[in-house]
């Protein structure tokens, strides 16, 4: 080949090497049987609520809200450590690595390319499953409303979060621990208040309060972005318009990316010195 | 003088392996130097430490110390990088992608534009015989299949220095005979290909200089005819005489000669029988050209005369002094 090819050079590039290593994580993602399956099951869940909803009086809105929300969550949930755990370990696995790291990028670029694939997966899935609980509340008469998008949107932070999470466990431990780790930290983040109060309350002034005060505060607190279902004044709603408000999304979105941001510059910092033997 | 492509000097790597810490050496201390456009074989057997040397020049791993020069710069340079196509050993893509998707990939990582990606990977996957499977995905593909898409990715880049890691291996021998092939073919383009085998076969004809490393130790680096064209070993002589011809030789050879080399069984006789007739075992030319002499005297008849040459695992263990490790894989 006698034309030499121009190469682009700055962050300009590696913004487009990234942006392959995304796409091909995208494909590989949305191609595996595994996460049609959970997302047929998601938008079972839903299929559940309208049966659930026909039993209610007049509740059959809040309930297909309620249950919609919750399926996309733990469904998302699920699919969220799958994908995070597997990132990285499923390149060591199989050696697909070996042929992806000596060509021209730098290791970080892969790493973040391949996260920015989940990002993409993630955001796609849950715009789908968000496409098909509008679709179930619409023929039950109801609307979906941007109260229900912004539920959304801190239901995908929260995923994105865990993610990251998961892939920062995954870059030192065993697919399997990591699933167990991540997953058991998606548990306590979602129940930071008990454990709050059990450390002001019961332990205040000893050390164990203290030091468990502490971590509380080292760990990601996942319950700020599940807010359905809560009981306001009296009523119970889905999303409370009065407290899920645009703001509240902005400050959970700062909130996601610095936590989010921290793992993915540790898991870089571990990935950088790392043999692939 | 050009300097070369490719420059090692005292390369080492420890692996510390399990919770007993064990350690290996799987390379201790190797330096050699790969020059522009010639065919480098990197030969040795399983558990040398070929793949851990190419490894650490790939930046895939860190050495323990040492150090090399790729193209004039450090080992993970992203300049010298995009000038470097490399095959890992048995080679494995993503599942779900398909060969032209995962060319494209590739060639979006080197910066190409579509037409160009289009070109250079439509173009390979042809010359690969990789095009009725373009499209499909590379999970269904055969260990020869992804060998050839492993070459491909290596190649898509245009590459000055081509560093093959057992690219013959999983093949079959029209498969073999395509490798070699295609490693001519580079270096009539002026490319430098450094590639690694277990067998001295596939490295012979190919390749203009070799490094022979045992046990993590480069133990020769030179022409491969000069490295084992003066060690023929022995010459087997298959023959045809009557009854009594026979005897009579057995006894005038009787294998107590003289000069016998170490590597062959002086105590085990040297006559034996076959379907084709008697073969003899001559251990020197000397001793050839005696036999020979006396079978025709005797009214034989001489079928065929064949030198043994050393054989690789021959040459590793005259070399290292003992057996080369056994075949992992
Ligand atoms: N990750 C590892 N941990 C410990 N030992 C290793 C590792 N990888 C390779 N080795 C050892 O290093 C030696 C060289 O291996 P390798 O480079 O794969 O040899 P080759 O490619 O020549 O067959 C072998 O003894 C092997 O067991
Ligand atoms: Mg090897």
């Amino acid at each position: 080949m006698t034309d030499t090819p121009k190469h682009p050079r700055g962050v300009l590039a590696g913004f487009g090497r990234m942006w392959a290593i995304a796409l091909n994580t995208f494909r590989e993602a949305v191609r595996n049987k595994v996460l049609a399956i959970l997302v047929m099951f998601a938008v079972a869940l839903m299929a559940f609520s309208l049966v659930l909803g026909q039993l209610s009086l007049h509740e059959e809105i809040r309930i297909i809200k309620d249950l919609g929300l919750a399926g996309i969550s733990i469904f998302g949930v699920v699919i969220a450590l799958f994908l995070g755990v597997n990132l990285l370990s499923k390149e060591l696995d199989r050696k697909t690595v070996y042929a992806i790291v000596p060509k021209p990028l730098h290791r970080h670029e892969f790493l973040l390319g391949k996260y920015l694939g989940l990002v993409v997966t993630m955001v796609a899935l849950v715009v789908l499953m968000s496409a098909v609980l509008a679709g179930f509340l619409l023929m039950q008469g109801g609307r979906h409303g941007v109260l229900m998008v912004r539920a959304e949107i801190l239901i995908l932070l929260e995923l994105l979060l865990l993610m990251a999470v998961a892939m920062l466990f995954s870059s030192f431990s065993s697919p399997w621990l990591s699933a167990m780790f991540a997953g058991s930290l998606w548990v306590i983040g979602r129940n930071t208040a008990e454990l709050e109060a059990f450390a002001t309350g019961k332990l205040e002034g000893s050390a164990g309060g203290t030091v468990l005060g502490v971590v509380l505060e080292l760990l990601p607190d996942f319950r700020m972005f599940f807010v359905s279902g809560a009981n306001f004044d009296e009523t119970v709603v889905s999303v409370h318009e009065s407290f899920v408000s645009w703001a509240y999304v902005g400050s959970a979105s700062a909130y996601a990316a610095a936590y989010g941001g921290m793992c993915l510059l540790i898991a870089v910092l571990l990935f950088q010195r790392r043999d692939f033997t | 003088m050009t300097a070369p492509v490719l420059e090692v000097d005292g390369l080492r790597k420890e692996f510390v392996r399990g919770f007993l810490r064990k350690r290996t050496v799987a390379v201790d201390g190797i330096s050699f130097r790969v020059e522009r456009g010639e065919v480098f074989g990197f030969l040795g057997p399983n558990g040398a430490g070929k793949t851990t040397t190419m490894k650490m020049l790939m930046g895939l791993i860190y050495p323990s110390s040492g150090k090399a020069t790729i193209l004039g710069a450090a080992v993970g340079d992203i300049e010298a990088k995009r000038r470097i196509g490399y095959l890992p050993e048995n080679p494995y893509f993503y599942d779900y992608l398909s060969a032209t998707e995962y060319l494209h990939m590739i060639g979006r990582i080197y910066g190409l534009d579509r037409a160009e990606r289009h070109k250079r990977s439509s173009r390979l996957l042809e010359r690969l015989g990789l095009a009725m499977a373009e499209s499909r995905a590379m999970r269904s593909y055969s260990k020869g299949m992804l060998q050839r898409v492993g070459l491909a990715q290596a190649l898509i880049g245009d590459p000055e220095l081509v560093v093959l890691d057992e690219p013959m291996s999983g093949l079959d021998p029209i498969g073999r005979r395509e490798v070699r092939d295609l490693i001519i073919e580079l270096r009539e383009q002026g490319k430098t290909v450094f590639f690694s085998t277990h067998i001295l076969a596939d490295a012979n004809l190919l390749c203009d200089r070799v490094g022979i490393i045992v046990k993590g130790k480069l133990r020769d680096v030179g022409p491969l005819g000069e490295l084992l064209s003066p060690k023929v070993l022995r010459i087997d002589v298959l023959w045809q005489g009557s009854e009594q011809l026979q005897a009579a030789l057995r006894e005038q050879f009787d294998g107590s000669e003289p000069g016998s080399e170490p590597g062959s069984e002086p105590t085990a006789s040297p006559h034996s029988s076959s379907s084709e007739g008697q073969v003899f075992v001559a251990q020197a030319q000397a001793q050839l050209d005696r036999f020979v002499a006396a079978v025709i005297a005797g009214g034989g008849e001489i079928s065929s005369v064949t030198p043994q040459r050393e054989t690789l695992e021959q040459l590793f263990v005259r070399d290292s002094g003992s057996r080369p490790e056994e075949q992992r894989s």
